[in-house]
């Protein structure tokens, strides 16, 4: 064994985590403001002794009951103003607390439903049974609290899975948004009318969206293009019935019976999907984008992720192949517009398509692009969370929780983006706050407002992304 | 020594010199002693954060007789306890609100070697009162009997968990030439 002493020196010694200067500087700002603060607060010790002046002058005195009324009228207009309650997200996340169902409804431009969830959650917070429906897409899943069911109307088939082995966990993904609305959601509007209803207007980073929250429940009504309610399902709802003419693919531990062929090939290559997408995040990553490509091909066979159809288009993209990266690109935003809409926001796709379209001289289908993107582009600028869909669209690592860029990375990059595409440069300087950049963002707030024209430009001035540390 | 105490005087006295200088002198002993005690960079900046916030808005009421780095180091300790419990609370009430803390994402906020990582790994595997005492004892400088106040424990079996926790180090890193 390795003597006392010389493992109490490896510690003494080795053991260090030093902060780098990012840190440094963020804990000491915010130091310095508790610092402010608190000595803001203090007490004058050694104050002009008011009670005797007052005292001893009659004017002085009328003053100061003048004074007395106008502060306490002052008072109670502001007791008034204040007896309003004003909205916080920590109403919402309490409000969401007491949720027993979600119902959640997405619809096409015509108003029919296209994507219908309903989500029971037990009281520890964890999803208890689901279903989804997409129609007219060709699966639904019905989960009760022990198996669940997927059904392929294309194959006439119910595939039983293990509740344990398959489980579509929707309400998880819902704990981290809530989290996530709770620590970096913003209110943009409060007492708004909605539809017909008043709402409060919140940033949610995590959906990369709006949602409006009901001002009497405060729970949301609306989440990017989903609509929300909390009622209870009808009867059934999450019953597994087996349709008449279909055949029972029963894949749970213990189950008899043979499994059909075209089943065994699909789990087969669902398998493989998930192994592939992994290496060809990788493979992008480290610019190897001719097997980034050949791996996100055998993924997007099985339909197994959409983002892998991004990728794919990015893999393309860098190997010069702008026809088949903008195939690819299309088929992704058809897919997530088609599936997700709302949830995901597809800003990203659209900038990188209209890449693909300048370098093949489609300037016009290249501004339409990008005429979608600009807002989300534009709103990075005041609120660095919307453009964080661009950062993981351009580096499969932040998926990978490898890679977290942070604020200033995000907004100085969006701002080489802007530049590149508009030819537009108002100035902004990375090192100085948004606050301190406020001229700068307004500018581009108003231009997209009022003008909008788009110009890409190959040679605009870049700002240097800012330096990371690496541990 | 002197010259914490003479920091003391000053930062009682609203001094920002001394709240700078004890910041720059303390924040990576502080930051080392966290990252032990959670092995996570991300709750460990959180931690550090909160325990110098709390001492800068403390100024005008501060009074403290022992020593500078005893006293962050205990704040240091009782916030990762507070933060623990929250965890676990978080946790069983409803699991909605849970985010997984144990996410291996780099933080490039923090710089270390790859000795200290592999030496913080090890520590991480101490139960948590040996954990302590030893961060405590080797990173913070803490006497024994500071360490046994903390932990409510007497002085000897503080002293123990010290001994138990430096032997499993010990054994961990049996045979290698150095952690």
């Amino acid at each position: 064994m390795r003597p006392k002493k010389k493992m109490e020196q490896a510690i003494r010694r080795k053991l260090r985590f030093a902060a780098g200067t990012t840190l440094h500087d963020r804990l000491w700002t915010d130091v310095l403001r508790a610092r402010e603060e608190s000595t803001g607060t203090n007490p004058a010790h050694h104050g002009p002794a008011v009670r005797r002046i007052v005292a001893k002058s009659l004017a002085a005195k009328a003053a100061c009951v003048a004074a007395g009324l106008a502060v306490a009228l002052l008072l109670v207009a502001l007791w008034v103003r204040l007896s309003a309650p004003a909205y916080a997200l920590d109403q919402t996340v309490t409000a969401l607390r007491s949720v027993r169902f979600v119902h959640m409804i997405q619809r096409d431009d015509v108003g029919r439903i296209s994507f219908e969830r309903w989500i029971e959650i037990g009281t520890d917070g964890a999803q208890v049974r689901y279903r989804q429906e997409r129609p007219p897409h060709p699966v639904a899943v019905i989960e009760d609290s022990e198996s669940t069911a997927v059904y392929r109307y294309d194959k006439k088939a119910v595939i039983l899975y293990d509740r344990s082995e398959e489980q579509y966990v929707w309400a998880s993904l819902l704990g981290q948004a809530l989290e996530n609305l709770r620590q970096e959601g913003k209110v943009l509007e409060e007492n708004i009318d909605y539809q017909g209803r008043r709402a409060h207007k919140v940033w949610w980073p995590a959906i990369h969206g709006e949602c409006y929250v009901d001002t009497e429940t405060k729970l949301p009504i609306v989440a990017g293009d989903s609509e929300l309610s909390y009622e209870e399902p009808p009867p059934g709802v999450f019953e597994i019935v087996i349709p008449e003419g279909y055949t029972v693919v029963d894949n749970r531990p213990g189950a008899t019976g043979s499994l059909p062929e075209w089943f065994v090939e699909e789990e087969r290559l669902k398998k493989n999907a998930g192994d592939n997408f992994r290496q060809g995040m990788r493979a992008l990553a480290r610019g190897d984008s001719a097997e980034a490509a050949e791996k996100f091909e055998m993924v997007v066979k099985v339909g197994y992720d959409t983002w892998a159809w991004f990728w794919l288009g990015s893999a393309y993209y860098n190997l010069g192949q702008y026809d088949l990266a903008i195939e690819k690109f299309t088929q992704m935003l058809e897919k997530l517009k088609d599936a997700f809409k709302g949830r995901v926001d597809l800003s990203s796709c659209y900038y990188a398509r209209g890449l693909a379209y300048t370098r093949l001289g489609r300037q016009e289908e290249a501004k339409a692009d990008w005429r979608l993107c600009l807002p989300a582009m534009v709103r990075t600028l005041r609120i660095p969370s919307a453009g964080f869909v661009f950062e993981y669209a351009d580096n499969p690592l932040v998926r990978l929780g490898e890679y977290k860029p942070t604020d200033q990375e995000v907004v100085t990059k969006m701002l080489n983006r802007l530049r590149l595409i508009t030819g537009r440069d108002f100035g902004y300087d990375p090192d100085r706050t948004p606050e301190q950049n406020e001229a700068v963002i307004t500018a581009w707030e108003q231009w997209l407002k009022s003008d909008g024209q788009i110009r890409f430009t190959p040679d605009a001035k870049l700002i240097p992304a800012p330096a990371t540390q690496k541990p | 020594m002197l010259e914490d105490e003479l920091l003391k005087w000053k930062f009682r006295r609203g001094s920002q010199e001394a709240l700078s200088r004890i910041y720059e002198k303390y924040l990576n002993s502080m930051l080392t002693l966290a990252m032990g005690l959670l092995n996570d960079t991300a709750e460990a900046e959180d931690v550090v954060h909160d325990v110098f916030v709390s001492f800068a808005k403390s100024a005008p009421d501060f009074r403290l007789r022992g020593s500078l780095s005893g006293y962050l180091a205990t704040s240091v300790v009782n916030r990762v306890r507070d933060h623990k419990r929250r965890l676990r609370r978080h946790a069983c009430r409803d699991a909605r609100f849970c985010v997984s803390t144990g996410s291996p994402e780099p933080d490039e906020m923090v710089i270390f070697t790859e000795e200290a990582a592999r030496l913080n790994e090890a520590v991480a595997e101490l139960p948590e009162d040996q954990r302590e005492v030893v961060l405590l004892r080797l990173t913070a400088g803490l006497k024994f009997r500071d360490v046994a106040k903390l932990q409510q424990a007497s002085i000897n079996t503080v002293q123990g968990r010290y001994r138990y926790g430096l032997a499993r180090l010990r054994a961990r890193f049996n045979g290698e030439v150095e952690p």
